[in-house]
């Protein structure tokens, strides 16, 4: 699809009118509009082992505030559960969203974007596209600031420690023509320390763009446990950006289950920039059918005695493609900084495309970095030892699958999570 | 009763001919014993038998109560009645312990029959009580940074689960602490009855202080040269290899070690 500069500079006067009939802030206005202005003038991120500028990534969402003709149930995919701190939104609504009084009470903020940038716009203004993902880092970004039309906040204040996991989840609205645009912001103050688990998915079969950014911004000391399952539809075209940014001595570890069925780049970064910070970036993710899916996981480390840890697994089927990068980057000064990664890719059918490219980019002396990646099959030697018990062979290739793509199964805090990962697993294997 | 024979049977790992036409047959009731030096074909027999893709068999049978087990896929072979114990079985990361031997349990059993979940604990935590395994070993993942001793006790543990027809262990014993063999032994005595026999490989007398055989072979050079009563396993330990080697009038190259 070919992107005229005069098609989105068009749209200046709608955006004008849904963002004040959102009764946004001003300067979430201004943000709009300056980046409408550059998203032509931009790049796209440049993804290795992927081209992907024929994809169609730029339909322009419904500006009009008018509700969709066709709505989602979302108790078709999730259950009832009473106070249980969580956020369900289908399409651009938000239909559920309970937070325990206790955790009000503390300070804590988990609510609608919309909702957020009326009753807390100093809050948001200070993290929303500000130190993880700027609007004019490349094509992508701009487009997702000036036409972000729904989204979730999540505040989590200063020393709270939070027991339970948070849960979000996020259904695409593919009974109507409309792109997806959603933006999750998390901001955890100094020294809280949680646990929030996030689902997408798609009802639907329309034909649909999503533009998906996830911002986790820690203050220092803030811990925080970052578990996703992405479950968008074969229709859907997703660039799925998620970033953190850390602050001194704070942590995001990243536990995420890739399992959509279109064509999806996934472009997961994490700025240490705080010293003694750390990330620890574990993603899994299956492809089938005649998908793509590109898993572009860079951390880079900017603070002293950082540390960056890279685990990537993954699964191939059918005519499918999937590609992991690890980009270990430690910047000139990073003293002490740790980069390191892993990629490893199984293929299951002759015509399937795998690729795991390690990168590691390294400016300074006195740090310390590794990285391993494999493509190949499935062990025989371990499908023998299975089978020697009596195990049948797709038995057992589908318990080496699982645990090869185990260790983000069990980082996950929440079990119908958990559960919900293995049954998607479970179904992709027995599918083919 | 079941009867398991070995008949004539030739195996070549790339090209080269290991096993020169082994014959050998038990039943259940009886522990058998194979002994041998290094690099005689013992572990190539235990391989062969059930099904190791890398072994070729280009002559002979294994009869498994008549049924040419040589015909069935590895799976079936174990689904037959078949178990083989080895020294370094693999490690796989992700699949618990206990998981996998509850599939390995119900893999034998129709679909309106499945070992409950409480059923089977209670048989794990049994059998693994009469091994001195921790609990925590059946939540970890199978054999994955288990110590050698771990390993054998595990495989051990999976043949007492699973409870086999015909037990054939790799030389299990190898590695082993006094105190770890016999705790082993322990259970491969405790199997010991009508319906399960067990074909031991071992390359030392010591084990059988522990589990007494029934029967001893010895292979030599690819073939059972000598077969006997428990005695000739002590024969042996007194005179060596050579000894016999001199007895039965054989001139064969053995690794010594």
């Amino acid at each position: 699809m070919a992107i005229k500069t005069k098609d989105f500079v068009s749209y200046s006067d709608a955006l004008k009118a849904f963002s004040s009939g959102l009764k946004e802030p001003e300067w979430m206005l201004e943000m709009r509009l300056s980046a409408l202005e550059q998203i032509d003038k931009l790049e796209l991120p440049v993804i290795e082992r992927l081209r992907y500028n024929r994809w169609p990534l730029w339909q322009v969402p419904n500006l009009t505030g008018a509700p969709a003709a066709k709505t989602v149930d979302p108790f078709e995919f999730v259950d009832d559960k009473a106070d249980a701190a969580r956020v369900i939104q289908t399409g651009n609504d938000t239909v559920i969203e309970t937070l325990p009084e206790s955790l009000k009470e503390k300070g804590v903020i988990f609510t609608d974007l919309h909702t957020a940038l009326r009753e807390h716009p100093d809050l948001v203004k200070e993290a929303y596209m500000a130190k993880a993902i700027k609007p004019e880092s490349n094509k992508i970004t701009a487009f997702h600031a000036a036409f972000m039309n729904s989204g979730l906040f999540l505040y989590v204040p200063k020393n709270l420690e939070i027991e339970e996991p948070l849960e979000a989840i996020f259904i695409q609205n593919s009974l109507v023509e409309d792109a997806f645009v959603k933006h999750v912001l998390i901001y955890a103050d100094t020294h809280s320390n949680f646990s929030y688990v996030e689902k997408f998915l798609t009802k639907g079969d329309e034909k649909n763009a999503a533009n998906i950014a996830v911002e986790v911004i820690t203050k220092p000391g803030a811990q925080v446990k970052f578990s996703a399952v992405d479950q968008l539809g074969e229709n859907s075209t997703v660039y799925f950006n998620r970033k953190g940014y850390t602050h001194r001595d704070s942590s995001i570890d990243w536990a995420l289950g890739v399992m959509n069925t279109g064509n999806v780049v996934c472009d997961f970064d994490t700025d240490l920039v705080g010293e003694g910070s750390a990330t620890d970036l574990k993603a899994v993710g299956i492809s089938s059918g005649r998908q793509t899916q590109v898993i572009d996981s860079n951390v880079v480390n900017y603070g002293n005695n950082t540390e960056g840890n890279i685990f990537q697994h993954g699964v191939i089927l059918d005519r499918a493609t999937l590609t992991f990068n690890g980009i270990g980057h430690i910047v000139k000064g990073a003293k002490g900084a740790d980069a390191q990664q892993e990629s490893r890719v199984l293929m299951l059918s002759d015509k399937a495309r795998g690729d795991a490219n390690p990168i590691l980019l390294i400016q300074e002396n006195e740090v310390t970095a590794g990285h391993a990646a494999s493509v190949g099959r499935v062990d025989p030697e371990e499908m023998y030892y299975l089978m020697s018990r009596g195990i049948e062979q797709s038995e057992a290739e589908r318990l080496v699958i699982r645990g090869f793509l185990g260790k983000v199964i069990s980082a996950i805090p929440m079990k119908s999570m958990r559960d919900d990962l293995v049954q998607t697993i479970e179904r992709k294997l027995t599918s083919r | 009763m079941a009867v398991l024979e070995i008949k004539n049977l030739h195996v070549s790992i790339e090209d080269k001919e290991i096993l020169k036409g082994v014959d050998l047959k038990m039943q259940t009731g009886e522990i058998h014993a194979i002994m041998g030096p290094n690099g005689t074909g013992k572990s190539t027999l235990s391989a062969a038998i059930m099904g190791h893709p890398s072994y070729e068999v280009t002559e002979g049978e294994v009869l498994l109560d008549g049924e040419n087990v040589l015909e069935m896929e590895v799976d079936e072979r174990a689904r037959a009645g078949l178990f083989l114990a080895v020294q370094y079985p693999s490690e796989i990361a992700g699949i618990t312990n206990a998981e996998f031997m509850r599939a390995a349990i119900n893999s034998r059993r129709e679909e309106d029959d499945k070992m409950g979940v409480m059923d089977f604990i209670t048989k794990l935590d049994e059998k693994m009580a009469v091994l001195d395994m921790p609990e925590e070993m059946a939540e970890r993942y199978l054999n994955e940074g288990f110590s050698g001793g771990e390993k054998k006790r595990n495989e051990i543990l999976q043949l007492m689960m699973i409870e086999p027809t015909f037990a054939i262990l790799d030389e299990i014993d190898s590695g082993l602490d006094i105190d770890a063999l016999q705790v082993v032994s322990t259970g491969v005595n405790a199997m010991r009855g009508e319906g399960f026999g067990s074909l031991i490989i071992t390359h030392y007398q010591r084990l059988l202080n522990y589990i007494t055989p029934d029967v001893v072979h010895i292979m030599m050079d690819g073939r059972v040269v000598k077969t006997g009563g428990a005695e000739l396993a002590k024969q042996l330990e007194a005179e060596g290899y050579k000894g016999l080697m001199e007895e039965l009038g054989l001139d064969i190259e053995i690794e010594e070690d």
